[in-house]
């Protein structure tokens, strides 16, 4: 019954839009591409769609437009389903089972035959670590207890994608750990994980490719390397020498042409090109020089003019921007330099700034 | 399969979960106690085996009889059909509700079943509740009316399937109440005041019957007084060979008896009148009900294939006259409160809604279920959560 999605995405959707009653526009012809195996973190601010969008391809909520499917089959394929695993946000057990029940029951409901469910389920119990709790009523977990069951039930079926909502939401650090460590795993299995979460940190620790979804638009997606690429950086700290004003000798010595200061003002930052490769620099008054690019050669010739003014160099490092830093810039109107509002509802235009990375890859 | 028996297996986890289902089960139990508790022989009835000279006794009332009774009162309609019937409600009106709950709901339409076969097997889940109770009560009320009363009666069985229609009928639309509102409390009142509504509905529809009958019964009375007046005064008029002194007291009674002929036949235009009135109101009643479950009517199939009609000790006499058998002077009118009006009625009503075809009370029943139930599923089915 369980056949393997053919090509090379699990995930292939084009142009998928949702809006729900009152116009309230949940996703804008969002296009996405998962590969096979791969961990896919989708992460955006409240009510930006992401749940929306994993709902529709669970059969949830009814897409108002969409073309693509997943695991080769068209979304809204029901039998694919059985190929697929879910953990949703918020997710309610009934009270009056245990956890083992719990587990059988959604593994049943997902198609799982009884021999391999009751497999399956002393597997991933001792897998999510609730062996010793299985036997207990649901009503007497606690959050990230009921989590780890939900994990247990999202596996049962060993599903060639399992979508995480917000896994580790309710957990303790060590939980979390946990669930990071099992994403892998399943990842090495062969599984593709498509992970919804808030904690971006968690998200760069483990995805190898990202999604930002804004007001219902795909923000920016692609690996982390990809996405930051023109973004990295590299940092030189120094100290002038004694008795110069820090601004003025750096002006002085360093190979680049910086924005002239208007006369009479006091510079609080330099802004200019280096001489020989046209490379952007940034000096601040703490001694932080920022050169816009990745290569380390580019920095040696500013290292040594800092050396020959008699600077001393406290650190010189590479900069890449972080998960946070990009999923900020995303949610951040340039025009403004506010956050974006959160949601779809108010938006009846598309945000401003197009999809970085091409918007799908 | 594997998906349906799981929905099944969970139903039962989730009764046995509520103890009102223990609860009802052992009300249950005491109501099939209570049949076990009354005896009756030719001396009277008995009570845990204390004999009394209380009525009735087998003279009057036929033991199998008696025990048939006593199921269809105080088991079928008293018990399982009002307070067993709102404890079910009480137990099943969550079904729905939480189905469509957040967090559970998004779980369970993310499993390879159809939203449709997923509701209406969540629908039928809750039917269990009353077909186990349906179940071990006939099966106990069996056991007890053969043991206890001497009486064996496959019959009672006929209880199981008509019960858990008339049930359905109910939870259809706790269903859908539950699917809109998505509160157990509010499909819960919402559905008790839908069953109180039919009540109404069917006892409006019972005593528009009643009076519509009464009419037709009172025209049938005058009728049949015209009749024999016309036969009487046909008799006067040809002498009839009674000899001179009768002729001549007919001479003197003939323009009385004319006078009350005729107003006996305006009678009958106004009563025909009055009926037809009563008829068209009638009509209208009925019509409402043809499109509404008939909960009553389907518990009393339970009854009219467990009691011959024949087998009730006062339906043995023939129907009462109405007008007294001798010509009066004056012309009679019929009380509307007469003793043997109100017989005749009953006996007639009674005939005529034991004439209401099978087909027609479940038949109806059944197209508004599956109407109620089709709004539901096109609403589940086309519903995001």
């Amino acid at each position: 019954m369980v056949k393997p999605a053919s090509g090379e995405y699990v995930i292939d959707l084009d142009l998928v839009s949702k809006t729900y009653k009152g116009d309230v526009q949940a996703l804008r012809e969002v296009s996405m591409r998962v590969h096979r195996g791969e961990i896919f973190g989708l992460l955006g601010p409240n009510g930006a769609g992401k749940s929306t969008l994993v709902k529709v391809l669970l059969t949830i909520v009814r897409p108002t437009k969409c073309s693509g499917g997943m695991l080769g089959e068209p979304v809204g394929h029901k039998p694919t389903l059985a190929r697929v695993g879910y953990l949703p946000e918020h997710l309610r057990f009934p009270d009056y089972l245990t956890g083992e029940q719990a587990v059988d029951y959604f593994g049943a409901l997902a198609g799982t035959p009884r021999r391999r469910r009751r497999e399956n389920t002393d597997r991933l119990l001792a897998l999510v670590g609730m062996e010793a709790w299985r036997k207990k009523k649901i009503k007497g977990y606690s959050k990230g207890m009921k989590q780890r069951i939900g994990i247990a039930q999202a596996l049962m079926n060993d599903p060639d994608i399992v979508f995480l909502d917000e896994p580790t939401d309710g957990v303790d650090p060590v939980g979390r750990r946990d669930i990071r460590n099992l994403i892998v795993a399943l990842r090495d299995e062969g599984k593709t994980v498509f992970v919804n979460s808030h904690l971006l940190s968690e998200l760069e620790m483990v995805s190898d490719r990202v999604a930002i979804l804004v007001q219902g638009v795909v923000a920016k997606q692609g690996t982390i390397d990809e996405l930051t690429s023109d973004q990295r950086r590299y940092e030189i700290g120094c100290t002038p020498a004694p008795g110069s004003n820090l601004l003025q000798s750096l002006r002085a010595v360093l190979p680049a042409r910086f924005e002239p200061t208007p006369e009479g003002e006091t510079p609080t930052r330099l802004v200019g090109a280096l001489n020989n490769t046209g490379e952007s620099i940034e000096v601040l008054p703490m001694g932080l020089i920022t050169i816009g690019s990745a290569d380390p050669e580019r920095a040696q010739p500013v290292i040594d003019a800092l050396r020959g003014a008699g600077a001393t160099i406290r650190f010189v490092r590479p900069h890449r921007p972080s998960l946070e830093d990009l999923f900020m810039q995303a949610v951040t109107d340039p025009e403004t330099g506010e956050a974006l509002l959160p949601g779809a509802a108010d938006q009846k235009k598309k945000p401003s700034r197009p999809a970085s990375a091409g918007g799908r890859s | 399969m594997i998906q349906t028996l799981a929905i099944f297996v969970d139903a039962y986890r989730a009764l046995n979960a509520r103890k009102l289902f223990w609860i009802a089960l052992i009300l249950s139990g005491v109501v099939v106690l209570a049949f076990a508790a009354v005896g009756i022989n030719e001396e009277g009835l008995s009570f845990f085996g204390w004999q009394t000279s209380l009525p009735p006794n087998t003279a009057i009332f036929p033991a199998e009889l008696f025990y048939k009774t006593m199921f269809l009162t105080l088991g079928v309609n008293f018990w399982i059909a009002w307070i067993a019937t709102i404890l079910a409600l009480v137990t099943t009106a969550g079904i729905i509700p939480d189905l469509v709950t957040e967090g559970s709901v998004d779980l369970t339409l993310s499993k390879p079943i159809g939203r449709v076969r997923l509701f209406l097997t969540k629908y039928i889940s809750g039917l269990l509740f009353v077909a186990l109770q349906i179940s071990v009560f006939s099966a106990a009320s069996f056991l007890v009316l053969g043991l206890r009363g001497g009486v064996w009666v496959p019959a009672v069985f006929i209880a199981i399937p008509m019960v858990i229609l008339f049930f359905s009928y109910l939870f259809c639309v706790c269903a859908l109440l539950g699917l809109l509102t998505k509160s157990t409390v509010a499909s819960l009142l919402l559905t008790l005041l839908f069953w109180f509504a039919i009540f109404g509905v069917h006892t409006t529809e019972s005593i528009l019957l009643w009076t519509k009958v009464s009419q037709e019964q009172r025209i049938i009375a005058i009728q049949d007084d015209i009749e024999r007046r016309e036969q009487e005064l046909e008799r006067m008029r040809q002498g009839d060979g009674r000899g001179i002194g009768a002729g001549v007291m007919d001479a003197v009674r003939l323009p009385g008896r004319e006078r009350a002929l005729e107003r006996q036949r305006e009678r009958l235009v106004e009563r025909e009148e009055t009926a037809r009135t009563w008829r068209r109101v009638h009509m209208g009643a009925f019509a409402v009900k043809t499109v509404l479950p008939k909960t009553s009517e389907t518990i009393g199939l339970i009854e009219r294939w467990l009691i011959d009609l024949a087998e009730l000790p006062d339906m043995q006499e023939p129907p009462q006259p109405i007008l007294p058998e001798e010509i009066t002077e004056d012309a009679e009118d019929v009380e509307f409160m007469d003793p043997a009006l109100q017989e005749n009625v009953t006996r007639e009503i009674q005939e005529r809604i034991r004439e209401r075809s099978v087909a027609w009370i479940i038949g109806t029943s059944l197209v508004f279920q599956a109407g109620v139930l089709g709004i539901a599923c096109l609403i589940f089915r086309r519903r995001d959560f």
